[in-house]
């Protein structure tokens, strides 16, 4: 039996029994291997494309202890001519990822996340508020919480984590622009804009800091160790 | 450690926003209402009434709050028995939209609400615990506020309104039909208070062929998914059993017209 599927079937236990317990704390240790950045870039949209992305969740890893994996951002990029689009979710490796608290029985797990069949579309995953942490441990706010409003989470893509095939950009130029274009984000709360999608709710009107402060967010991104 | 932290941390916000000023907010559309939470059980466990009872405990809170002139019932299912048809909990609440006392449009539709469709099923609904409310305003304590050891006891959950509550009782699948007659999770059928046998420790568990009731998250969080109607079963079906896993008895109500 593999270490994911190992998992699954403690998850599954846990979801039959409602056990809402640190039962972490006996079980073997999990690394952290995704997180919310602390700190946004700083430039809008541009994030020096993905490579800049990258290094900054790779940044912020070591920061904390966590360097040694390999940190992807996940953003999509859109097509453009002579290059093919590449989407957030072939980016981040397979999962299972545990985020800052490191509880084993609580898996993000990758087909959970993107709503692959539809009853896992329809229950969700452990994606939300309280595990959607930074490196440091620390919640986002969101709605309902002191401001400024932080819940919005850059990716430029769609609900199965792809980019977008047609329509305007949403990706900010493909991470290189702070003015023109705009960015689809994603709520860390799951509230906002009648949905609760943590990876595009909806698309913002620009790609500066302060046209990301009118939405509720300040540029910050998802993580994921490919490793 | 960690969990003690983050608990620590959602208090801090908690005191920041003002909990007493959110659990007390006005409601400022009852007459428009056609969505809430039950702000308080019927109190007796998985044992309803049966789908009667619990419409008519909708009717009452909604009567009391001024929204009395609809047509309320409970989002539950129940399961077939012999000579007798399942209900699912999606065929008995109209067809929406449905708004929540601020005027919160909680799901434009059947398909919103439930995720239909790939599409709709991962983009969400608008049922969060910022919307869903009980016919007086208040947002149900979820994962994570006000922490207390006894937060599992219903002797303790009884006297405050502040100790998390996020599970409430559905006894449906995600899109909101009945199980399969064959394993209760409808205590059966909402007539029932009994707790399955332990296992010789002190603990009690629900689950496949044990009377337990399936419940969602108000707060969409726990569970593994997170899930607003259908992420786990109770530990049983008294009133006692279903503070275990951290609900005390509230349903969904809904307007059918």
């Amino acid at each position: 039996m593999t270490s994911k599927s190992l998992m699954t079937l403690v998850a599954v236990w846990l979801a039959v029994t409602g056990a809402e317990t640190a039962l972490g704390q006996d079980a073997e240790e999990v690394p952290m291997t995704f997180f919310i950045t602390s700190e946004p870039i700083g430039d809008g949209g541009n994030l020096g494309g993905l490579a800049g992305a990258d290094a900054h969740c790779q940044r912020l890893a070591s920061a904390v202890g966590a360097g040694d994996h390999t940190w992807r951002a996940y953003l999509s990029m859109q097509a453009r001519p002579g290059r093919p689009a590449i989407n957030a979710r072939d980016r981040i490796g397979d999962g299972p990822w545990y985020h800052q608290i490191r509880r084993p029985d609580r898996p993000i797990v990758k087909s959970e996340l993107h709503g692959d069949t539809l009853v896992e579309a329809q229950r969700g995953s452990n994606l939300f508020k309280l595990y959607a942490l930074t490196e440091k441990g620390e919640i986002i706010n969101g709605v309902g919480d002191p401001l400024p409003m932080q819940h919005d989470m850059l990716t430029g893509s769609r609900t199965d984590g792809r980019a977008f095939t047609e329509g305007p950009d949403r990706t900010c130029n493909n991470w290189t622009s702070s003015d023109e274009g705009t960015a689809q984000v994603g709520h860390s709360d799951r509230v906002g804009n009648g949905n609760t999608s943590w990876n595009s709710a909806h698309a913002t009107t620009g790609c500066s800091q302060a046209d990301f402060a009118t939405w509720g967010g300040i540029g910050l991104f998802y993580c994921f160790a490919v490793d | 450690m960690a969990n003690a932290r983050i608990s620590v941390v959602t208090l801090v916000l908690w005191l920041a926003t003002g909990a007493d000023a959110l659990a007390q907010r006005a409601p400022a559309y009852a007459s428009q209402m056609t969505f809430f939470v039950t702000s308080e059980p019927i109190g007796v466990g998985g044992n309803l009434g049966g789908l009667a009872g619990a419409d008519a405990h909708c009717q009452a809170l909604a009567t009391a709050v001024g929204a009395g002139d609809r047509i309320w019932h409970a989002y539950l299912s129940t399961q077939a028995r012999p000579g007798q048809p399942a209900v699912n909990a999606r065929d008995r609440i109209g067809t929406g939209p449905w708004y929540n006392v601020r005027g919160e449009m909680i799901a434009r539709d059947l398909a919103h609400l439930h995720g239909d469709t790939l599409e709709l099923a991962r983009l969400g609904n608008n049922l969060t615990k910022q919307s869903a409310l009980t016919e007086k305003g208040q947002i149900v304590p979820g994962l994570g506020d006000f922490p207390h050891p006894r937060s599992r006891d219903w002797e303790y959950a009884k006297t405050t309104p502040n100790s998390n509550r996020h599970e409430i009782l559905t006894g449906s699948a995600p899109d909101g039909t009945a199980y399969d007659a064959a394993i209760d999770y409808t205590c059966d059928n909402w007539t029932s208070n009994a707790d399955p046998e332990t296992d010789g420790g002190p603990r009690i568990y629900g689950g496949a062929g044990r009377p337990n009731a399936q419940i969602g998250f108000t707060d969409r969080m726990g569970g593994g998914d997170g899930s607003w109607n259908s992420s786990h079963g109770t530990r049983g079906c008294s009133q006692t059993a279903l503070v275990l896993t951290h609900g005390i008895g509230q349903l969904y109500c809904f307007a059918v017209n």
